[in-house]
């Protein structure tokens, strides 16, 4: 088998074999980006249009889809609760992560090494084991129901993914650069403020766009720790509207709430490729 | 008065591992000293610790009179140049030379004086607001100099600055931190592993291997009056030769006898080296003391050896020959005049009045260090 399959690669030649990956990229690209292309052109069309013809662009572009959901089903809300709850998450992850990373990255004390491995440890919890005990947790300390709980949880799950990630990453800026901080007049605190942690703009960035689309999109902890209405995050939100819509059948509100949910996302992504990138290949070149 | 004093300091990493054994050394105001010796020497380690980025495990270290073993290196006013630079990748170079001075809170004004001037002492003007990742080496370690003169400190510490550039900038930047010396009329302790730096900059040398201090001395009488055979080898390129023999007694004089070479010795080498008649002694002659007769200066007291000639090295205004003789093999550094083949016999003058004479076993030189 493995011959003649051989015989077939060796028979069809640079030229071939490049024309035969490109085509097997271009079917998986168009595979991803399709449902997502239609989504946003969908989320422009009534839903009688839709119905009527799926596949076709709208005949006429038209931003009532969004102007409903963003007012009438209160997405606008949700996304300014979300846009709150991510952006808290993400400022005390990223600053008590880093914090953690840099000490564990460049310091030796004792049990360093049983904290590092408890932080790993926590990145392999299973977050639906966790949920009933949270609750409890998050009830007792008076946070049930309140957008702090909310973002206090969040941040106790991503600090394991933010030390992991961000110790691998300080661990390649040399200590040369600590030390001619020290020789400068730095304290421990200045040092890792005005040094280290613009040195390791690549790697937050990473962390935080990984946070973001995490955080954004999270759903489970958001339905058991939230219950008021006026708290509730995007997916939250989004998940009523659907609810909603299977008896309006409104599906147009619906894909343009779904719009509203990707695009951060997506726009964040797009913008900081490049630093998502080189985050995430940190140490496997020589710098 | 910026002197440096070591007493008896000593560093041990892990409980076990002793990285510099104790070490005095004295380093009077303004002076330039080098710590030169092998990679593990304690040399890096010693430095460090004045700095204040190693602790001393026992001994004490005064800066300008004052005791410095628990103050952090921020408050000993002291500044380092490191190897690879070490300068903020993230700061234009203007801000890596302001950057001490900025936490020290100097004002504004003072800042931008000191920092201009700095860069017209290393002639970086043009460079100061680019990142370091657009400069070359040379460029990277004037803006770590730069960094470390702006803040006018009493202590200038470098630890092998020049080791990753090329050979040539190499040459121009030790000429241009020696004028450096001399224009601050400031302090320098300066880690080198580059015997030939150690030589052409400092005001005096300290010589270390296995964490001890071997000698400490001005370049000259280092290189004239070596303290042991490891002193002697280190120092000077290239290496002095080494040769086994017997101090053997010759009527009212001494001979050394390495079984084909036997060389009488002068008269006044026989006070020194009595003690060590019949004993076996290894002799050290620099490459530079043997000559080729026909080239050779009038009135040198020297004695003819015959060698075969094995590898000739020639560098345009000398030439390097390797030569074998009985069971030793040693270099001479002799004129371009007469360049013999390879594999041709030769007759040699060895200046044997300039010859060094170790103990076997302690290494230690039999004709003092003084």
């Amino acid at each position: 088998m493995s011959l003649s399959s051989t015989s077939i690669l060796e028979r069809l030649g640079e030229h071939g074999r490049k024309t035969i990956t490109q085509i097997i990229f271009v079917v998986y690209g168009v595979i991803v980006v399709f449902p997502m292309v239609w989504l946003l052109y969908t989320a422009f069309k009534p839903t009688s249009e839709l119905f009527a013809s799926a596949w076709s662009l709208p005949v006429e572009w038209k931003l009532d889809n969004f102007v409903e959901a963003w007012s009438e089903a209160r997405i606008g809300d949700f996304f300014w609760n979300s846009l709150f709850v991510t952006i808290s998450t993400l400022l005390v992850q990223l600053f008590v992560g880093s914090m953690a990373s840099y000490s564990l990255a460049k310091y030796r004390f004792r049990a360093q090494g049983i904290l590092y491995y408890g932080f790993l440890a926590g990145m392999m919890f299973p977050l639906f084991l966790g949920i009933v005990p949270l609750f409890f947790l998050v009830k007792s300390l008076g946070l049930l129901d309140s957008h702090l709980g909310l973002i206090v949880v969040y941040a106790a799950f991503g600090i394991p993914f933010t030390v992991f990630v961000l110790t691998a990453f300080f661990r390649t800026i040399p200590t040369e650069i600590m030390e001619a901080g020290v020789m400068d007049g730095c304290g421990h605190f200045s040092l890792y403020w005005r040094i280290m942690l613009p040195l390791a703009k690549p790697g937050l960035t990473t962390v935080g766009i990984f946070t973001f689309i995490s955080i954004w999109n999270e759903y489970i902890l958001a339905l058991v720790l939230l219950s008021s209405s006026h708290l509730r995050t995007m997916p939250l939100g989004i998940a009523v509207l659907q609810f909603v819509q299977f008896y309006e059948v409104d599906f147009g509100a619906l894909f343009a709430g779904l719009v509203i949910v990707m695009l951060p996302t997506l726009l964040c992504y797009v913008i900081l490729q490049e630093q998502i990138t080189k985050g995430m290949t940190v140490g496997a070149v020589k710098g | 008065m910026a002197e440096v004093i070591l007493k008896n300091v000593r560093k041990v990493f892990d409980r076990d591992v002793v990285a510099v054994d104790d070490a005095n050394i004295e380093i009077k105001d303004q002076e330039f000293v080098v710590l030169v010796g092998p990679s593990g020497c304690g040399k890096s380690t010693t430095l460090r610790m004045v700095a204040g980025l190693e602790e001393v495990t026992s001994g004490e270290i005064y800066i300008e009179g004052k005791l410095v073993n628990d103050i952090p290196p921020k408050d000993r006013d002291i500044a380092m140049v490191f190897q690879n630079y070490a300068l903020y990748p993230h700061m234009t170079v203007y801000q890596n030379m302001a950057f001490g001075l900025k936490l020290r809170k100097y004002p504004k004004e003072e800042i931008d004086d000191r920092v201009r001037e700095a860069a017209d002492i290393l002639g970086i003007q043009e460079l100061l607001e680019r990142k370091p990742k657009a400069l070359s080496g040379g460029q990277r370690q004037r803006v770590a100099v730069g960094r470390a003169i702006v803040r006018k400190p009493k202590v200038f510490l470098f630890d092998e600055p020049l080791s990753n550039l090329d050979a040539k900038l190499r040459v121009q930047m030790r000429t241009e931190i020696s004028k450096l010396h001399t224009r601050l009329e400031a302090t320098m302790i300066y880690v080198t592993h580059d015997q030939t730096e150690a030589m052409t900059m400092g005001d005096r040398i300290v010589v270390m291997k296995d964490g001890r201090i071997q000698q400490n001395d001005t370049p000259l009488h280092l290189y004239n009056h070596p303290a042991n055979q490891f002193v002697a080898g280190f120092i000077g390129s290239p290496s002095m030769n080494f040769i086994e023999g017997r101090l053997a007694v010759d009527g009212d004089g001494l001979r050394f006898d390495e079984g084909k070479i036997s060389l009488p010795l002068p008269q006044q080498m026989k006070g020194p080296l009595a003690g060590h008649a019949d004993q076996e002694i290894t002799l050290g002659i620099r490459p530079e003391d043997i000559h080729d007769p026909d080239t050779m200066g009038r009135g040198v007291d020297t004695i003819t050896i015959e060698a075969q000639v094995e590898v000739v090295e020639p560098m345009g205004n000398e030439v390097f020959l390797y030569l074998t003789t009985g069971k030793s093999t040693f270099v001479a550094r002799v004129d371009p005049i007469h360049v013999p083949e390879v594999g041709q016999p030769v007759n040699l003058a060895v200046e044997i009045g300039k010859a060094h004479f170790f103990d076997k076993d302690t290494q230690e030189s039999l004709l003092g260090s003084q």
